[in-house]
C-alpha cells in the first residue's frame, strides 16, 4: 500500500501533519485547520482526502446537536493510530540531518517488520 | 436580509457550483461539508471586519473549486488506468487467453483445411457442379448469423465495443467469428469483473 513515503514531504504536508500530531486525539474541522496550519483550502482540502484515502486520517460527521444554534454538522478530522505513526516517523526523518536518516528508517524497520512502507 | 447572511447565500451557491464537478456518489456529502464550514468563517470574530470575514469565505470557496478541480482530475486519471488495464487483460488471464485464442486458431485451420479438400474433391471429379460450395455459403453466412445474434444478445464483450466486434465477424468471416468467440465471447459461466459494467 502506497503510505506517506512515496510522496515528497511538502511543507504544506509537514504542516498539516504537526498540527494533527500536536494532539493525535483532538478532532480538527476544516476552517480550524486552515487557520492552525495557515494553509488556504485549496491546498488543505486535496491534502486531507489524499491522506484520509492512504488511511491516515480518520473524518467522522459531527452529531446532529439539538441546541438551537442553528448551525449545520460539520466533519472532523483526526489522525488515525497509523497516520500518527507514520506522521511521527515522516517529521522525524525530516528534522534531521540526511545522514542519520537512513538509520532511523532502518531501526524503525526492524522494529516493525514488513510495516515500515 | 443581513449581510452575513447573503453572503452565506453566495458562499453556498459557490460551492454547489463547484461541487457539479464530484462524481454524484461523493457530491452531496462534500458539498455539506463545505457548506457547514462557512458560519464558523462568517462568524470568526478573530476577523474584525465583516467585510474583510465576507472575503474569507469568498477565498474559501475559491480553494474549493480548486479542490474539486484536482479531485475530479484524479478520479479520472484513475478510472482511465483502471480501464485501460482492464482493456489489456479483459479480466482473463494472459496465459488463458493465449490458451484460448489457440484452440481458436487450430478451430479455423481444421475448417479452412476441410473446406479446401472437399473442394478440391467435389469439383475436380467428372461431374462437377456448383452444390457444394453453395453449401459452404451457407454454412459460413449461418454460423456468421450465429456470432452476430450471439453478440447482440451478450451483456457484454471482452476488449471491443459491440459494434467492433460486429464488424471483425463480417469483414473476416468466418476467422472474426471465430477470434470473437475464441476471446471475445464472454461465457456464461464467467461473469465479468463488476468494475467493467461501469462503461
Amino acid at each position: 500500500m502506497c503510505r506517506l513515503g512515496c510522496v515528497k514531504l511538502t511543507r504544506p504536508l509537514e504542516r498539516v501533519l504537526r498540527v494533527l500530531l500536536a494532539d493525535p486525539t483532538a478532532e480538527h474541522y476544516g476552517y480550524d485547520l486552515m487557520k492552525a496550519t495557515r494553509l488556504p483550502s485549496g491546498t488543505l482540502y486535496p491534502m486531507l482526502a489524499r491522506l484520509q484515502q492512504e488511511g491516515l486520517v480518520h473524518s467522522e460527521w459531527e452529531e446532529q446537536r439539538t441546541d438551537a444554534a442553528g448551525r449545520p454538522p460539520r466533519k472532523y478530522y483526526r489522525l488515525t493510530a497509523d497516520g500518527a505513526r507514520v506522521a511521527r516517523l515522516e517529521l522525524a526523518q525530516a528534522s534531521t540531518p540526511p545522514t542519520s536518516t537512513r538509520r532511523v528508517a532502518a531501526r524503525t524497520a526492524q522494529e516493525t517488520p514488513g510495516s515500515a512502507l | 436580509m443581513s449581510a452575513a447572511a447573503r453572503s452565506q447565500q453566495i458562499a453556498e451557491w459557490l460551492i454547489r457550483a463547484a461541487c457539479r464537478r464530484l462524481p454524484a456518489d461523493v457530491r452531496a456529502e462534500r458539498c455539506r461539508e463545505w457548506t457547514a464550514e462557512l458560519p464558523a468563517i462568517l462568524s470568526d470574530q478573530s476577523v474584525r471586519l465583516s467585510f474583510l470575514r465576507t472575503l474569507r469565505a469568498l477565498a474559501f470557496c475559491a480553494g474549493i473549486s480548486k479542490t474539486t478541480r484536482r479531485l475530479s482530475r484524479s478520479w479520472r486519471a484513475s478510472s482511465r488506468r483502471t480501464r485501460s488495464s482492464q482493456w489489456r487483460t479483459g479480466g482473463i488471464r494472459p496465459s488463458d487467453m493465449m490458451a484460448r485464442l489457440a484452440v481458436g486458431l487450430v478451430v479455423w485451420a481444421v475448417v479452412v483445411a476441410g473446406t479446401i479438400t472437399v473442394l478440391t474433391v467435389l469439383t475436380t471429379g467428372p461431374h462437377a457442379d456448383p452444390w457444394p460450395l453453395l453449401a459452404i455459403v451457407a454454412l459460413v453466412i449461418g454460423f456468421d448469423a450465429f456470432c452476430l445474434v450471439d453478440i447482440a444478445r451478450a451483456a457484454d464483450v471482452r476488449y471491443l465495443r459491440k459494434w467492433a466486434w460486429a464488424l471483425i465477424c463480417l469483414a473476416q468471416s468466418p476467422l472474426g467469428g471465430i477470434v470473437y468467440l475464441s476471446i471475445g465471447r464472454v461465457g456464461p459461466s464467467r461473469p465479468m469483473p463488476p468494475a467493467d459494467a461501469q462503461r
